[in-house]
């Protein structure tokens, strides 16, 4: 009889908040150890940039440190995805990187498994568990999901009302409790008693909020707009002034509800005619949706030398000047100050706050 | 209707007697000038090109676009503003792919709509053709649908794209010939290997050839070479690359290492594909002299001079010529 396989111990880089989601999948439907590494810090960052070449975007050089803190904390088995744009060779370099650095471990660069056949990713899969029970994993995924949109929806909810949190904190401590119930999740009945919990605290907690609040949409680079670390927490600085924020771009919106890269292009087939880039043409409708509705203001938040979203700025000072809606463009790199940005979104919200109060 | 007969956008019917079709002289003309230029003028419209890069139009183009982009792109908007105005249409294609692991870098697939919403208080119109295979979309039946929508017939448009085909293989054919018998040549020789937009450009390029030139080094370009073989030579120094380009550069690279004495990665500020494949390049490939230059519009000449110079020097040094 084989000896017993020891179980992997997998690790995939710190992304947002959805690495509860990733150690569920790891953990209950590949039957392997997930390793999950410290949140991102500045240490992060540093290291991660040191070791990176200079101008590849600066989620590579976060992804890079998180990758290295993980190999610290035990990780045997790093798990990269592949993407659309740049983050397509990110598992590759990502990998000669830290092999130059004298790390040893085992390397699953989805990069290598999306040929277009599906059976390819059962093989990325088996790298991690070569004993894989199919219905198990495909339960698990399911459930995966599942987590992953309940996480997007509190979330997004969160932002949009804790800046009237009449209470003066149960709002927030809400959310930290969802956060750390997802984080220890086993089964689906947990998942859903997370959601059940967070949606009941939130309805509970009184909220002093105006009729009409200043609403400001948010736009951007998949990374860094939704990794609250990367863009040194903009969604919650704009909800303590006394902003209602709305984001839209997430990762159930963007691949679990996502109508299509054709049925969403019609809609802004005055603006742009192609796909400009992986998320474009999402960026671009949904810039344009807020600016429709009304919203007052709109930040677009990429990281530094982020291909794509450079490219999409033109089509975005059009919308803001089509339809009078301030715009301000964040760019966030491992240099980007606290105080910095805290000044420029004071401006931002000063000059949408007297705009509000001009017209009416 | 099927994706095929969409039209395209900005389509009129156009007198197809004289049209005046404008082509920018940077990025990808530096890839496609024969096809495009022979295709148009086989049409029997009139081609107009803009004048070689200067520093005027560097500067023009900077101020186009977020200063975040890359130096080829604002040469690019900088040829387009010289055209704007002066065409009937100038042509931007969308250039995604040529298939699964034939990307080319995302810029190239904003391109068109970019000039659009700059340029979108002129009234001037963009000519595109839409090349991703991903998508259904191959450079002939791309090319087909642009003619058309421009009022040819489809015999004549067939024939034209037949015609610049064909052209186009044959002229590059004679260039990597051409090439192929300089790696024999007698000197020291050094390839370059920099995206053919940057090496061929009137202004950045060429002052970089002249210098090397001057120094009695012979400079080749990686990017002339069998495209086919060349890429199959990156496949294993760089597997999961995906543009199209850059693994056609390290395959020349590849295929040559052994003829020449020194490589120079020539990369524009700040490169996105050319940021993490020059990397990689650096540290897979060892027992070759490179030298890494990333040009960035500021710089004078002079200190690219001294580092070629000193490169120069060394690989001299090295060869016991010095």
């Amino acid at each position: 009889m084989q000896a017993m396989q020891p179980k992997k111990k997998v690790a995939f880089p710190r992304y947002a908040e959805y690495n509860c989601a990733v150690r569920y999948l790891v953990e209950q439907g590949l039957e392997a150890t997930c390793v999950l590494q410290p949140a991102l810090t500045r240490h992060t960052e540093e290291i991660g940039a040191k070791y990176s070449p200079d101008f590849v975007c600066t989620p590579f050089k976060t992804v890079l440190g998180s990758l290295i803190e993980a190999l610290e904390a035990g990780a045997d088995t790093l798990v990269m995805t592949h993407g659309l744009c740049r983050l397509g060779y990110y598992g590759e370099l990502l990998e000669q990187i830290l092999r130059d650095l004298g790390y040893s471990f085992e390397m699953v660069n989805l990069s290598q498994y999306s040929t277009g056949r599906k059976k390819d990713w059962l093989k990325a899969a088996q790298r991690i568990n070569p004993k894989i029970k199919l219905p198990r994993a495909a339960a698990a995924l399911l459930e995966t999901f599942k987590m992953v949109d309940y996480l997007d929806e509190i979330t997004a909810r969160y932002y949009q009302n804790c800046g009237f949190d009449a209470t003066g904190g149960e709002y927030a401590r809400a959310y930290r409790q969802f956060l750390t119930a997802l984080y220890r999740v086993r089964s689906r009945a947990e998942i859903e008693n997370a959601y059940h919990e967070a949606r009941q605290a939130f309805q509970r907690i009184p909220l002093d909020k105006p009729a009409h609040p200043l609403r400001v949409g948010i736009v951007g680079e998949f990374y860094t707009a939704m990794d609250a670390f990367s863009n040194l927490g903009t969604e919650q600085k704009l909800a303590d002034m006394g902003v209602e924020v709305h984001r839209w771009m997430n990762v159930s919106h963007r691949f679990l509800h996502y109508s299509g890269e054709k049925n969403l292009n019609v809609r802004i087939k005055d603006l742009c005619t192609y796909e400009m880039g992986p998320t474009s043409t999402a960026n671009i409708w949904c810039a344009r949706d807020y600016a429709a509705r009304g919203f007052d203001g709109l930040i677009h938040i990429k990281s530094a030398n982020c291909t794509p979203e450079i490219d999409i700025m033109p089509v975005l000072q059009r919308i803001g000047s089509e339809y009078k809606v301030p715009t301000l463009c964040l760019t966030f790199d491992s240099q980007t100050s606290d105080v910095g940005l805290m000044t420029r979104l004071e401006a931002f919200y000063d000059m949408i706050s007297q705009r509000r109060r001009k017209t009416f | 209707m099927n994706a095929r007969t969409l039209p395209i956008p900005g389509r009129h019917p156009a007198p197809p007697d004289k049209l005046v079709i404008g082509i920018p002289r940077a990025l990808l003309y530096h890839r496609y000038a024969v096809l495009w230029k022979t295709f148009f003028s086989e049409l029997g419209a009139q081609v107009v090109l803009s004048p070689a890069t200067n520093r005027t139009i560097l500067e023009n183009g900077s101020a186009l676009i977020t200063d975040e982009s890359c130096l080829s792109a604002k040469i690019f908007f900088g040829h387009l503003q010289t055209l704007v105005g002066r065409c009937d249409y100038i042509l931007v294609p969308r250039i995604a792919n040529r298939g699964r692991n034939r990307e080319f870098c995302v810029r190239f697939s904003a391109l068109y709509d970019m000039a659009r919403s700059i340029f979108r208080q002129t009234d001037q119109r963009f000519l595109a053709y839409n090349l991703d295979v991903l998508a259904g979309w191959e450079e002939e039946s791309a090319f087909l649908q642009m003619g058309q929508s421009l009022g040819y017939p489809y015999k004549a448009v067939r024939r034209a794209y037949d015609t610049a085909k064909r052209e186009e293989q044959r002229t590059f054919k004679a260039q990597v010939r051409a090439q192929e018998r300089l790696y024999k040549a007698e000197g020291i020789k050094i390839l370059i290997l920099g995206h053919s937009y940057l090496v061929r450009d009137a202004f950045f390029g060429k002052s970089l050839i002249d210098t090397l030139r001057k120094m009695e080094v012979i400079p080749l370009r990686a990017d002339l070479v069998d495209r086919e073989a060349a890429r199959r030579a990156a496949r294993e120094l760089l597997p999961t690359c995906k543009w199209e380009m850059n693994r056609e550069l390290v395959g020349g690279m590849l295929l040559h290492r052994n003829q020449v004495d020194g490589v120079i990665l020539l990369s524009a500020f700040p490169c996105g594909p050319d940021a993490m494949v020059n990397e990689m390049l650096l540290r897979r490939c060892k027992g070759i002299p490179i030298l890494q230059l990333v040009l960035d519009g500021q710089s004078g000449t002079a200190g690219i001079e001294t580092r070629l110079e000193s490169f120069v020097d060394i690989i001299r040094l090295k060869e016991g010529k010095l």
